[in-house]
C-alpha cells in the first residue's frame, strides 16, 4: 500500500505517519516512510510518502499513491499529483474534534475517524499501540463515525 | 534484537555506536543533522563512555574527529554535502596519511535540491581524494553500511565516506538493532606506540615523504577495488549500473513493469574505487550470471557520473540520464522510457508551494526590518546561511552564495565601489552561528583593511535553521557538564572593532538609534562597524517562554489596504483579506510579540491594551 501524507508544520503530519507506521509494524509489515520537512515550521509544507509490506524505498512514484491524506484543503493541487484518491477531514468533524477532546488528543481522535472511514486498517491495531488516554480519544472518533453513520441511515429511512 | 522504526540518520548513529565508534564530532545542516542528537542520546541512555558533540565548523569537526582515530578512539565525522567542501583540506591530506583507528566521514547529500546550495556528489569528492566510499540504497543497508565503514577503515587503515542522500537519511524503516551495545575497551596511545617512528613518517611527513604516502594510498585503492564485487539481480541484455537510493526505485519499476528479463541490474554498495578488470573478468566468467553480451550499458546514480566515469558506460555523456535534479522514480521512468523498455508514460506538472517565511515573532524580522529601515532599499544587503536568508522574501537579502561569505561579500562590494569613486552603503547579515563557523577571518580582514560596511550578527543562541542545535554560547552539554559560553562581542572587540553594540530588536527605538549612529559611523571613520541583534529564538522552548505577550488588533478603519505589512515585513500571521481588502491578523499563528505595531504607515496595527478594572 502507498500512501502520502501532506500538510503544514504543526498539523499532525509526523503524528498520523508514526501512528500507522507502528500499527502496521507490530502486525509485522515492513513500513517505510520518506519525510520532506525542511521548513516546517516556517509555512512550508510537510510531506510523508509511505510504503507498507512494499518496495525498498518509501518514495511514491507520482500518481501511483492508493491514498493521500491531505490535512490542508490548500495543497489538492499538489495531493492530486500523487494520486486520485484525497482523503480530507470535513470541517465538521475537525470541529467535533476540537469540542470533543483537548487539544493534545484531538489528533488521536482524527486518527480514529480515519481508521473507520477508510476501513484500511483494523482499529484493533491501533488500540494495542496507543497509551490509556489517546486510546479514550481515538475510539470516541470511531464512535462519531460510527453515530453519524446511523443518523444518516436513520434519515435515508 | 528488536525492529525500531528507524530514520536514516539514526540508523547511522546506532551503526556507529554498534561499531565501536566512541568520539563523534559534526556540524549541522539538513540533511545530516541528527546523526550527533541520536549518537549523544544513546551514549547517554546506555552510559556508554565516548565524546559526541558539534564543533565550530566542518574543517574542525574533521580534524578533532580524524585526529582521535589517530590516537586509536574510533570515530566519525558527520556534514552536509557543502560542509565537505569547508573540510576539503583534511579531508585530502587524511587519504594519503591514513588512520590508525577506525574512521568514518559522514556526508550527506541533497539531490533536488530541497535544501542547500548545490546539489554536489560526495561520491565525487571521494573519488578526488582517494577515500572508499560506501552508498546505502536502503535505510537498514545506513545502519550496516556505518560498521561496514569501520570495518573497511580498520582493515586498509584508510579514511571511509559514508555517503547518504536525502531520501535515506529522511527515510524511515524498520531497523533490527541488538538492544545490546558490545562494550569498546578504550585504549588510546600515540607516541607510546612501538612502532612510533614509522607512525612519524606518516603524521609529520615531508614533500618527499608524502609521495611514499600517495604511492601507499594508492596500493590500497587498487586492492580495494579488486575486492568490490556488484550485486547482481535480473537476468536482461540491457545492464544498469547503480548505487544509493536510485538502486531501489529501479529495482521497484523493474518488477512493477515485469523487465526481469530485459535488464540486469547490478548495484555497488561502493561506487568507488571501481576496477574494470574485475566488472570485465565477472562479464567474461563462465559460472558467472553476468556471462553474456550486454547490448548496453548504462549507469543510474546520483547526481554526478561516478560509476559511469570510472567504467566507461553510458549514462550522462550521451543524455540517457538527466544531468540535473534528483533521479526519483518518475524521473527513472523517463530513463527506461528513453531506453525504450517502457511506453511513454503519463507525466504530472507540479504545483507551486507556498514559499516558507521567518517564524511568527522571530527577532530576525523585525531586527531586519529595523536595518532596512535605516539603511534603505539601495543598499547591498550580503546575506548568509540560515534562517533570516529568507529575508529577500522582504528584501533585506541581496546574495546568498556560502557559509561565512556575507562578511568577504561586505569587504568586496565596498572595496569594489570604493575603487569606482562611488559610495555604496553595504551591510552584511550574518547568524550567530554561521558568524562562529566562518564569519570571523573575514572581519578580520576587513578591520586590517580598514573596509567601511555595517556587520549585523543576529544572535538567537542556538543553530535555528537545522533545528535547534547549540551554538557556542551554550553553558552546558547533553549531559549537564558545564561548558565556556563564548562571547561574540569578545571576539569582535578583540579583532579591533571601534563600533560595537549590542540590542534586542525588540526594542524598537533603542535599535534605530544605534543602527543610525552605525550609519554614521562607517561615514566617518571608514572602517566596519558590528551591531549584535540578541533575542533568543522563539522556536525554541525558553525563546518563547520568555517572549513578550503583547496581542495586537487591527483597526479596520485605518487599514488602507496598503499591504506595507505583507510585503515589506512578511509575518506569517498578518494576512490580506481579499474581501474587504485589508489586512488582518491570523490569531492561530500570531504569538503576540507586538513588533507589527511598528510597520503600519496608518497606524492601523495597534496593541490591545487590557483595561484595568
Amino acid at each position: 500500500m502507498k500512501f502520502v501524507i501532506l500538510g503544514k508544520g504543526g498539523q499532525g503530519v509526523i503524528f498520523f505517519s508514526r501512528a500507522i507506521a507502528q500499527a502496521s509494524a507490530q502486525k509485522g509489515l515492513m513500513v517505510r516512510s520518506t519525510e520532506i520537512k525542511g521548513m516546517a515550521k516556517k509555512g512550508g509544507v510537510v510531506e510523508i510518502q509511505m510504503k507498507i509490506g512494499e518496495g525498498l524505498s518509501g518514495v511514491v512514484r507520482r500518481g501511483s499513491a492508493d491514498l493521500v491524506i491531505l490535512l490542508s484543503e490548500d495543497l489538492m493541487d499538489y495531493a492530486k499529483t500523487f494520486g486520485e484518491k484525497v482523503f480530507t477531514f470535513t470541517s465538521k468533524e475537525i470541529e467535533k474534534a476540537l469540542s470533543s477532546v483537548p487539544m493534545l488528543y484531538v489528533n488521536t481522535f482524527l486518527l480514529g475517524i480515519f481508521v473507520k472511514k477508510t476501513k484500511l486498517f483494523d482499529c484493533e491495531d491501533f488500540l494495542k499501540i496507543l497509551d490509556d488516554k489517546n486510546k479514550e480519544s481515538f475510539k470516541k472518533g470511531c464512535e462519531y463515525v460510527q453515530s453519524s453513520k446511523r443518523n444518516s441511515s436513520k434519515r435515508r429511512n | 534484537m528488536s525492529k525500531l522504526y528507524l530514520s536514516g540518520n539514526e540508523a547511522i548513529a546506532y551503526g556507529l555506536i554498534h561499531a565501536g565508534v566512541r568520539f563523534i564530532s559534526g556540524y549541522p545542516g539538513t540533511p545530516s543533522s541528527e546523526i550527533v542528537p541520536t549518537a549523544q542520546k544513546l551514549i547517554k541512555d546506555k552510559e556508554i563512555r565516548a565524546y559526541v558533540d558539534w564543533a565550530v565548523n566542518e574543517k574542525v569537526a574533521y580534524e578533532v574527529a580524524y585526529g582521535a582515530s589517530l590516537a586509536n578512539i574510533k570515530s566519525a565525522v558527520t556534514m552536509k554535502q557543502v560542509g565537505l567542501n569547508v573540510a576539503m583540506d583534511p579531508f585530502m591530506n587524511s587519504a594519503y596519511v591514513g588512520t590508525v583507528a577506525g574512521f568514518v566521514v559522514i556526508s550527506v547529500d541533497d539531490p533536488g535540491p530541497h535544501s542547500s546550495q548545490t546539489e554536489q556528489d560526495s561520491r565525487f569528492m571521494a573519488m578526488a581524494a582517494k577515500i572508499p566510499v560506501l552508498d546505502p540504497s536502503t535505510v537498514e543497508e545506513a545502519f550496516e553500511f556505518s560498521k561496514k565503514a569501520i570495518q573497511l577503515s580498520e582493515k586498509y587503515s584508510i579514511p571511509v565516506m559514508l555517503r547518504s542522500t536525502t531520501r535515506i537519511s529522511h527515510g524511515r524503516a524498520l531497523v533490527e538493532v541488538d538492544e545490546k551495545i558490545i562494550s569498546e575497551d578504550l585504549h588510546p596511545y600515540f607516541k607510546t606506540s612501538k612502532e612510533w617512528s614509522k607512525y612519524l613518517s606518516r603524521f609529520a611527513s615531508t614533500p618527499k615523504q608524502r609521495l611514499e604516502l600517495h604511492r601507499i594510498l594508492n596500493k590500497k585503492i587498487d586492492e580495494i577495488a579488486m575486492e568490490n564485487i556488484p550485486h547482481l539481480f535480473f537476468q536482461g541484455d540491457i545492464l544498469i549500473i547503480s548505487s544509493g537510493a536510485v538502486f531501489s526505485y529501479l529495482y521497484e519499476l523493474i518488477e512493477e513493469h515485469s523487465l526481469q528479463n530485459k535488464v540486469t541490474l547490478a548495484k555497488f554498495d561502493m561506487p568507488y574505487p571501481l576496477s574494470r578488470d574485475v566488472v570485465n573478468s565477472l562479464m567474461s566468467h563462465q559460472n558467472s550470471n553476468f556471462n553474456r553480451n550486454f547490448q548496453r550499458i548504462v549507469s543510474i546514480e546520483e547526481t554526478y557520473p561516478v560509476i559511469e566515469l570510472q567504467l566507461c558506460t553510458e549514462g550522462r555523456r550521451n543524455g540517457i540520464v538527466p544531468k540535473e535534479g534528483e533521479l526519483l522514480p518518475e524521473v527513472c521512468e523517463g530513463i527506461l522510457e528513453k531506453l525504450n523498455l517502457i511506453k511513454k508514460r503519463k507525466t504530472f506538472t507540479i504545483p507551486p508551494l507556498k514559499r516558507p517565511s521567518l517564524c511568527p515573532g522571530c527577532g530576525h524580522r523585525i531586527a531586519l526590518y529595523e536595518v532596512k529601515k535605516v539603511f534603505g532599499k539601495k543598499t547591498i544587503y550580503a546575506g548568509d546561511i540560515g534562517c533570516y536568508t529568507l529575508a529577500l522574501n522582504f528584501n533585506v537579502t541581496d546574495t546568498v552564495l556560502n557559509m561565512g561569505a556575507s562578511v568577504s561579500f561586505g569587504f568586496a562590494l565596498s572595496k569594489a565601489f570604493e575603487l569606482g569613486d562611488k559610495i555604496q552603503d553595504v551591510v552584511s547579515i550574518i547568524g550567530d552561528s554561521t558568524f562562529f563557523h566562518t564569519g570571523i577571518p573575514p572581519l578580520i580582514d576587513a578591520v586590517h583593511y580598514q573596509v567601511p560596511f555595517l556587520l549585523v550578527i543576529l544572535d538567537n543562541q542556538t543553530v535555528a535553521m537545522t533545528g535547534n542545535q547549540k551554538t557556542l554560547s551554550t553553558n552546558k552539554n547533553f549531559l549537564g557538564k558545564s561548558l565556556k559560553p563564548i562571547i561574540i562581542e569578545d571576539i569582535v572587540k578583540s579583532i579591533g572593532i571601534n563600533f560595537l553594540e549590542v540590542t534586542d530588536p525588540y526594542d524598537y527605538e533603542k535599535s534605530l538609534k544605534i543602527i543610525k549612529e552605525a550609519k554614521n559611523f562607517l561615514k566617518e571613520r571608514k572602517e566596519p562597524a558590528v551591531v549584535v541583534f540578541r533575542h533568543l529564538c522563539i522556536n525554541t522552548k525558553e525563546g518563547l517562554e520568555s517572549n513578550p505577550k503583547k496581542p495586537v488588533k487591527i483597526i479596520e478603519e485605518l487599514c488602507k489596504g496598503c499591504k506595507l505589512c505583507i510585503n515589506e515585513f512578511e509575518c506569517p500571521a498578518i494576512v490580506f483579506d481579499e474581501v474587504t481588502a485589508k489586512a488582518k491578523i491570523d490569531t492561530t499563528l500570531c504569538i503576540s510579540c507586538g513588533c507589527c505595531i511598528y510597520v503600519c504607515p496608518t497606524k492601523a496595527i495597534n496593541l490591545v491594551i487590557e483595561s484595568k478594572r
